[in-house]
């Protein structure tokens, strides 16, 4: 990530593709950079972000961390349905259940998130080990019975996924937030 | 506004503060890495491409938890298809799209819409002793100090178009308009004369109040 623009302050930054398509337009903010420098006012701005609006540290530590979530050898079964996105929400409710549904080729896992916890059921039902993951060092087993249902009475705090070993496979459900 | 040839000391040591855009080759080859196990190709893509994650997460106005919250999400499943990304020269534009997507969600399952209004980002160059501020200590430096909060103050207070798209741009390194797109919805072609309207509009508030 050294690419370093002509002055620093330039829109040099991809923006090539623009020009081509949008002459004009591209006439027109090379006009406006030597009018009153945009580009500088935009740079007074980065830096001002960094010192007003920075990254805190403990969120660039935990995205470093999250490396280790890296696992090839897992499969991630992706979320297919989402009832915060998919549906129409019910008149009168106030607090709703969060109803997910996760899928890896044949293997589904709906899950059922609410203030006091998480529930669910692996498809089609199997004995299965199950764990919740909080983030890159948080894992926390949850008791599975014969037929792939889960209960735990711990509701995710923040981020959350589940970690399947069912039938010699890993798998990973998508991380999202509770 | 002071001329381009002086640049703060001050803030010379911050990485990817000065115009350092990021390549987009670069990323492809450091996502390669990464799923290699290369732990410094992770961290430099962490270096490079969290002040944007950050970014669209401010600019979509979330409360400090819920922004947190989404912030490690799209980092968590960042890594958790690191080996699966299509084109991995395109990092930037899909950690920007999902951090949108997850703003959005969050927006979504509020009942109603708590705007940040932390008033604490404003007094923090006079109250928060983080790194950089413990070098604002001559009296140059804290009429700089005021100026960035001028300039800061302005900016909050434009319309929530604007106001949203520069946060994304004032990322660091500096966001390609493609991934800005990504991170907005919007079109790569109305960035340009978007940018241009919302800058001129900051100018002319800053001109207004005698902050130039």
């Amino acid at each position: 990530m050294n690419h370093q623009n002509h002055d620093g302050v330039g829109p040099d930054r991809g923006r090539d593709a623009d020009r081509d398509e949008f002459g004009e337009e591209a006439f027109d903010e090379a006009a406006f950079e030597a009018d009153f420098g945009a580009g500088l006012l935009e740079e007074e701005l980065r830096q001002a972000a960094a010192i007003l609006d920075p990254v805190p540290a403990e969120l660039r530590q935990l995205a470093l961390e999250a490396y280790a979530l890296h696992d090839l050898d897992a499969r991630i079964a992706e979320l297919t349905f989402d009832s915060l996105v998919d549906a129409i929400p019910v008149r009168g409710a106030t607090d709703p259940p969060r109803m997910l549904t996760f899928r890896a080729g044949e293997l589904t896992v709906d899950v059922e998130v609410t203030g006091e916890g998480l529930m669910g059921q692996v498809l089609p039902p199997q004995s299965a080990r199950i764990e919740v993951l909080g983030g890159p060092q948080a894992a926390a087993p949850v008791p599975v019975d014969d037929m792939g249902r889960f209960m735990s009475d711990t509701p995710p705090a923040g981020p959350f996924a589940l970690r399947l070993r069912a039938g010699g496979d890993v798998i990973v459900t998508e991380w999202l937030r509770a | 506004m002071r001329s381009g040839t002086a640049p703060s000391t001050a803030y010379d040591d911050r990485p990817y503060t000065r115009g350092e855009a990021v390549d987009r080759a670069e990323v492809g080859v450091l996502v390669q890495s990464a799923v290699d196990g290369d732990a410094a190709a992770w961290k430099a893509l962490v270096e490079g491409l969290s002040p944007l994650v950050w970014s669209v997460v401010r600019a979509h106005r979330l409360s400090d938890a819920d922004g947190h919250e989404v912030y490690q999400t799209v980092w968590f499943r960042f890594a958790q298809n690191l080996g699966r990304i299509r084109e991995p020269e395109k990092a930037g534009s899909w950690l920007a799209s999902t951090a949108r997507h997850e703003c959005l969600k969050v927006i979504r399952s509020l009942t109603r819409l708590m705007p940040t209004d932390d008033p604490q980002v404003l007094d923090r160059v006079s109250e928060d002793r983080t790194p950089e501020q413990t070098l604002i200590d001559s009296e140059e430096a804290a009429a700089e100090a005021e100026r960035i909060r001028r300039l800061w103050q302005e900016f909050e207070e434009l319309g929530e178009r604007c106001r949203q798209l520069l946060r994304v741009l004032m990322a660091s390194p500096p966001p390609s308009y493609v991934d800005v797109s990504a991170a907005l919805g919007i079109a790569v072609g109305s960035i340009g004369p978007l940018r241009q309207r919302c800058l001129r509009r900051l100018k002319a508030r800053l001109e207004a109040r005698g902050a130039l």
